[in-house]
């Protein structure tokens, strides 16, 4: 299958409510397991944190060269996903603002399994300036 | 769920997690797509970042979080009513132990419940904040 054709990001082009289309995916029982045992918790349910939805959705329509750093994120949580179904993931972009001087996106994403179940809603603030954060965070030597 | 729990100012169960390079780079195995980033590619990360070493993904604290709140309120009810809203402070990076702690600061009767907010907060090892944030579920 040829991958299709992705669209330079250009933040002064992106347009709010712009849709990223959908996608789907089965969850395995080795990325369950992967999940649980990368966060040290065998009861975890939601190894849907780890794919990203919302992230893979907005990396499924843009090549993004400018890179970006989670700034926070909103997850709304209405049934675990089972292993084996298949996850139908819809990403639209929510928002776009700038704040002190930093240029933000919000990318959201729901997610529903082949059974209809609403599994999860989030919402991702990506700040748009990625060396920014590391000139503030990396120590200087 | 005790009603207790519900008070004001009740304390949720705390977890401490240690980070390292694998459990980041497994975290990251978890996606569908397979491609280099600043959690799972020192270059890249030094490229983008300009950091000397990889950091973990903000919603790793998220799936810290909600084994906090899961062990509170309980899975039949955060798995189906819960919501987590983290800002993410601080890098977290190889090495570094995240401590998920949090307090009932409000709750008010729903249709379908009491719900129930509570402030979270995530430090590191020397008690800097890396994340904080608000965490809600309804219980019936």
């Amino acid at each position: 299958m040829t991958a299709p054709k992705l669209k330079e990001f250009d933040y002064d082009k992106l347009e709010i409510g712009e849709e990223l289309g959908s996608y789907e995916y089965t969850l395995t029982q080795e990325m369950l397991d992967n999940f649980r045992a990368s966060v040290d918790d065998p009861e975890a349910a939601f190894p849907t944190l780890a794919v990203k939805h919302d992230a893979t959705a907005f990396a499924m329509v843009y090549d993004d060269k400018v890179g970006t750093v989670n700034a926070g994120n909103e997850v709304e949580f209405y049934n675990p996903p089972i292993p084996g179904k298949k996850i139908r993931v819809t990403g639209r972009i929510a928002d776009k603002y700038w704040r002190r001087d930093m240029p933000y996106i919000v990318i959201e994403a729901t997610a529903i399994d082949e059974d209809g179940r609403l599994l999860e809603k989030l919402r991702t603030y990506q700040l748009k300036k990625p060396d920014e954060v590391g000139r503030k965070w990396q120590p200087q030597s | 769920m005790a009603t207790a729990k519900l008070e004001i100012n009740a304390e949720i169960p705390s977890v401490s997690k240690h980070v390292t390079q694998s459990s980041i780079n497994q975290f990251e195995s978890c996606g569908i797509l397979d491609r280099v980033n600043i959690h799972n590619d020192p270059e890249f990360a030094q490229q983008r970042l300009g950091f000397s070493a990889p950091i973990a993904s903000g919603r790793m604290s998220v799936a810290f979080a909600a084994e906090s709140l899961r062990k509170f309120f309980g899975p039949q009810v955060f798995h189906h009513t819960g919501t987590i809203n983290l800002k993410f402070l601080r890098p977290v990076k190889h090495g570094d132990t995240i401590t998920v702690s949090g307090t009932v600061t409000h709750h008010e009767q729903v249709e379908s419940g009491t719900l129930v907010t509570v402030d979270i907060l995530c430090e590191n090892q020397d008690r800097e904040k890396t994340a904080v944030g608000v965490a809600t579920a309804i219980v019936p």
